[in-house]
């Protein structure tokens, strides 16, 4: 027993190091700069206490951030979990050409999130890209949308976007878990009478309930610290319609060179992730126990 | 028997003179923005060369960056003390290097080369100089901006060119332009430096100022939110969606036909050249009886403060900004004034119009703070252009940049 | 199961659609990267350019753009076998070690995924260049596999929640040690976990920017992302040559996921244990 022990630290160490020094000690680097007043002019640290936290809570765009991040997160989230289980459901029919589909509805995940946002960029263009020529030609609207550059479209414009990115993603994993349902179940139900709406609501979705979990959990803590989409979409413009935490420290950090102020910002956003998903693990405990109850 | 001695020893020194002086070959990292518009790398590779065989002593690497990240690379190679020798620094980050105490100051090499302001055009070399120090050597300039013209939509409309470069004129005619599915003039007001200089030109023009002589904000004087409020009149005439639109966004429409006017400095022409358009320009745009004046852009070659080989660096740039050097090494325009007589003449239409607005234009604030400066014009540049009050825009702006020390 | 004809016809419409909602972009980008550099963008958007040729593709496959795509594969591949391996290690103890102190360093785990990475990479690279490992293929992976290891170990501890105990308790009892265990039994169950882990590990390296943006500074050690940013100039993006390249990065990729989908699938089906 002792020797499983040590076995099992063993096996962990490895993992247990490299994120102990190549995540936590440059987390704590960070928070540590976040009491830091720091500039590229003056690179070495002066203690500030906490005055950065007080002048980033004092600034008008903090709250437009925090708000945007939340916007953000909760339509990402949402949007590509029902897309991508939508998507898992039709692709798991046993209808013709599934296999190529499949492998057609990852190209999005995977073509550089760069070179998706330049092309995305460009399908927004007011003038030139498609999506307003589309929707002009068959008359859906009657003159161009600035989709980027209004600040009321802006943000459901890169979330479209984003979304399309990343709905791939987790309909790979519903998908997974479709396949894993137990099928003498859904057999079952189906004699005992029931439609398809009523298997899915009665087998497959509690069936999968822990992976859609797993799944809303993964999208919400990598749609929170995505950059790459909104950076080259908008750099979080107009304004900042658009800013969240991500892209808020990378031009606090590289491109105005205060660290201190992105530090401030990173320890921010980490302390608005977390409440984000200990929201979320207290809604789905909720709701694990009605269904518990019933 | 003395003097053979003599002779042996001297030789001796000599050649261990020589050998150490092989020894001592030094190697230079020169680091320069990636210049995607021409085939320009080729160019300057031979004059790296042939610097190379004029100073077998030294060794250049050369390590292009994309513009993009080209500020980021440098500033984490300062602040991780791995900075190149030499790099070409853009205008408005001289001011932070200098500042922070990353690039060498030039005065006394200058001085003892030579090398004076009169050289050179002015605007670009003052934006090397800090506290009465000079911090660089003005490598290449353009102006921001010429109007661009589709000669075409200009003379169906009726429209003299000419009046494009007054402020009534130039509204008049993007109103009389701006018809059958085709734009008047193309505005950008997207978060990047384009933005900045074609604003910070119409304020100029108009008399305005950024920065006070006693470096205050002067966005909120008169002339100044004049010009805002002229810039938001003519964006009604622009193509929409402003706010995303860069300087690229607006040539791509302009090459299509389907925009009359672009901005765009010198450096536009090789592109028009290569199209199909009929085209033509004018510089600026200013009042009714006053000249129009540009926005200073362009590179200076800076050396780092951490470089162990300094006078070698030193040669170097006086190298790339010699008369017959700096001509094929740039994409802009010579900083050098004789070498940018004959670049234009060779290479560029109107050559005469261009020196003449170059000669007029003004530098950008010589801030260590200027990105954050930046920023915040940037930020009410867009507030107009969405519509908002361009007083009350400017004095946020002022707030902004009055708290920066 | 057998779905009446016109269900049939409802969900094979539904699937036109959802293939054209994801490949309209992309038919685009490829018309785009056909446009030849001198033929102006139409208004409205032409679908496909008047006069398409391929100049763009030769322009953009340079001598750098074989060498960014070496770089790619090598730091890509590096990093899903390490990952993998050390994230299959740790959710194993994760799992099966009946240890508070080792079930309490869950919730670290999950809590690093959050760490957002433009606000931890300055602190990286600080400690990159201390070793001197700045510019070299180890910053990366080290760096990738450091940011990618939270998701594996959590994706892969999900899949080892559900392997049955029965298979592994009834070994133990035979007196197989723990390593045989973990070799023999759950190695292969957890393949189906394996390859998706792998599969995403994939992905995300392949297309990571921030981090190959910082740690790399020269043509020789730069990866196909950040060679695509090179298109992109200080006042216009060339998009023929950038959307050629795109081509060309994405076509490769698409034809391993090609293969591995369906491997992907066919290992879930096959190790799918009915509880």
């Amino acid at each position: 027993m002792r020797k499983d022990r040590r076995l099992h630290w063993l096996l962990l160490a490895p993992a247990l190091i490299l994120m102990a020094v190549m995540l936590y000690y440059p987390m704590f680097g960070t928070v540590y700069e976040s009491f830091h007043e720091t500039s590229f002019l003056s690179p070495d640290p002066k203690f500030a206490g906490l005055a950065l936290y007080r002048r980033i809570v004092a600034d008008r765009t903090f709250a437009e951030v925090v708000v945007n991040s939340i916007v953000w997160t909760f339509g990402v989230v949402l949007l590509q979990n029902i897309l991508g289980f939508l998507t898992a459901l039709l692709l798991n029919q046993n209808l013709p050409m599934q296999g190529v589909l499949r492998a057609i509805v990852l190209l999005p995940f995977i073509l550089p999130g760069v070179v998706a946002a330049i092309l995305w960029r460009f399908m927004y263009d007011p003038q030139l890209g498609l999506v307003n020529s589309l929707l002009l030609q068959t008359g859906l609207i009657e003159n161009s949308v600035a989709w980027l550059a209004d600040s009321r479209m802006a943000m459901a414009s890169v979330i479209v976007a984003a979304v399309w990115k990343g709905f791939p993603f987790s309909m790979l994993i519903y998908l997974a878990a479709l396949q894993n349902v137990d099928q003498s179940q859904i057999e079952a139900a189906t004699l005992d009478g029931a439609g398809p709406t009523r298997r899915l609501l009665d087998v497959t979705l509690p069936a999968i309930r822990d992976v859609i979990v797993v799944n809303v959990v993964l999208t919400l803590i990598l749609t929170f610290n995505y950059f790459d989409i909104i950076w080259v979409l908008t750099r979080g413009g107009p304004q900042s319609a658009t800013h969240i935490f991500p892209t808020k420290i990378y031009e606090t950090g590289f491109g105005q060179f205060r660290f201190g102020e992105a530090a401030t910002y990173g320890v921010f956003s980490i302390l608005v992730l977390a409440v984000l998903v200990a929201l979320y693990a207290i809604v789905q405990g909720r709701a694990n126990r009605r269904r518990g109850v019933a | 028997m003395k003097r053979s001695l003599l002779t042996a020893v001297t030789m001796g020194a000599m050649l261990l003179g020589t050998s150490s002086v092989l020894a001592q070959q030094v190697t230079l990292q020169f680091w320069d923005n990636q210049q995607t518009e021409s085939g320009l790398s080729d160019v300057q590779k031979a004059a790296v060369e042939r610097f190379m065989k004029e100073n077998p002593d030294i060794k250049i690497e050369v390590t292009t960056v994309p513009y993009p990240e080209y500020q980021q690379r440098l500033l984490t190679a300062v602040q991780g003390g791995n900075a190149p020798d030499i790099a070409t620094l853009d205008q408005i980050w001289v001011g932070a290097f200098a500042k922070a105490g990353a690039v060498a100051d030039l005065t006394e090499q200058a001085g003892a080369a030579a090398l004076a302001r009169d050289n050179f055009f002015g605007g670009a070399w003052d934006s090397a100089v800090l506290g009465g120090k000079l911090y660089g050597i003005p490598f290449n300039v353009d102006v921001w901006q010429f109007s661009y013209y589709n000669k075409a939509l200009l003379d169906a409309a009726k429209i003299d060119p000419a009046s494009l470069s007054t402020f009534d004129g130039l509204k008049a005619a993007a109103e009389k332009l701006t018809t059958n599915g085709k734009f008047g003039v193309g505005l950008f007001g997207h978060k990047g430096e384009d933005t900045v200089v074609v604003g910070d030109s119409f304020i100029f023009s108009n008399g305005g100022k950024v920065l006070n002589d006693d470096g205050s904000c002067g966005l909120t004087e008169a002339p100044a939110v004049e010009a805002l409020t002229y810039l938001q009149q003519l964006s009604k005439f622009a193509p929409g969606g402003i706010l995303n639109a860069s300087s690229g966004d607006m040539r791509e429409l302009f090459l299509n036909g389907s925009l009359a006017i672009e901005f765009w400095p010198a450096l536009e022409q090789p592109t028009l050249q290569k199209s199909k358009l009929d085209w033509g320009f004018v510089s600026g745009t200013a009042p009714e009886g006053k000249t129009p004046v540009g926005t200073f852009g362009g590179w200076n070659l800076a050396i780092f403060e951490s470089s162990p080989n300094k006078d070698a660096a030193w040669k170097f740039i006086q190298f790339m900004v010699r008369e017959d050097v700096n001509g094929d090494v740039v994409d802009l325009i010579p900083a050098n004034k004789k070498a940018a007589t004959a670049f234009l003449e060779k290479n560029r239409k109107d050559p005469k119009v261009i020196m003449a607005h170059l000669e007029n234009a003004k530098a950008r604030p010589l801030s260590p703070r200027y990105l954050e400066l930046a920023d915040a014009q940037i930020a009410m540049f867009q507030e107009i252009y969405a519509g908002g009050d361009p007083a009350a825009a400017a004095a946020k702006a002022c707030e902004a940049i009055n708290a920066l020390d | 199961m057998k779905q009446k004809r016109s269900t049939r016809l409802v969900l094979t419409l539904m699937q036109v659609l959802l293939a054209i909602v994801v490949l309209l972009p992309f038919f685009w980008m490829v018309s785009v990267s056909l446009k030849p550099p001198t033929e102006p963008f139409a208004i409205p958007a032409r679908l496909w350019p008047d006069h398409p040729t391929v100049g763009n593709y030769v322009s953009a496959f340079r001598p750098e753009f074989r060498t960014y795509f070496l770089n790619s594969l090598v730091v890509s591949l590096a990093t899903v076998v390490i990952t993998v391996t050390l994230g299959l290690l740790a959710a194993y103890s994760f799992t099966r070690a009946q240890i508070v102190a080792i079930s309490a360093l869950v919730g670290l785990v999950v809590l690093a995924q959050m760490f957002p990475h433009s606000a931890i990479i300055i602190p990286i690279y600080k400690m990159m260049r201390s070793a001197d490992l700045l510019n070299t293929y180890w910053s990366l992976i080290l760096a990738y596999v450091s940011v990618t290891l939270p998701v594996a170990i959590w994706m892969l501890r999900g899949f080892l929640l559900k392997l049955p105990a029965a298979l592994e308790e009834s070994a133990a009892i035979d007196g197989a040690t723990p390593l045989r265990v973990f070799w023999d039994i759950v190695v292969p169950l957890s393949r189906p976990g394996l390859i998706a882990t792998a599969v995403y590990v994939l992905i995300v390296t392949w297309q990571e920017f921030l981090f190959a943006l910082s740690f790399t500074s020269t043509k020789e050690m730069r990866t196909l992302p950040v060679g695509l940013n090179d298109f992109i100039g200080q006042y216009g993006i060339r998009y023929g040559e950038l959307m050629a390249s795109s081509v060309m990065v994405s076509l490769p990729v698409m034809a391993v996921f090609f293969f591995l989908q369906r491997y992907f699938v066919a290992g879930i089906t096959a190790g799918a244990v009915k509880g």
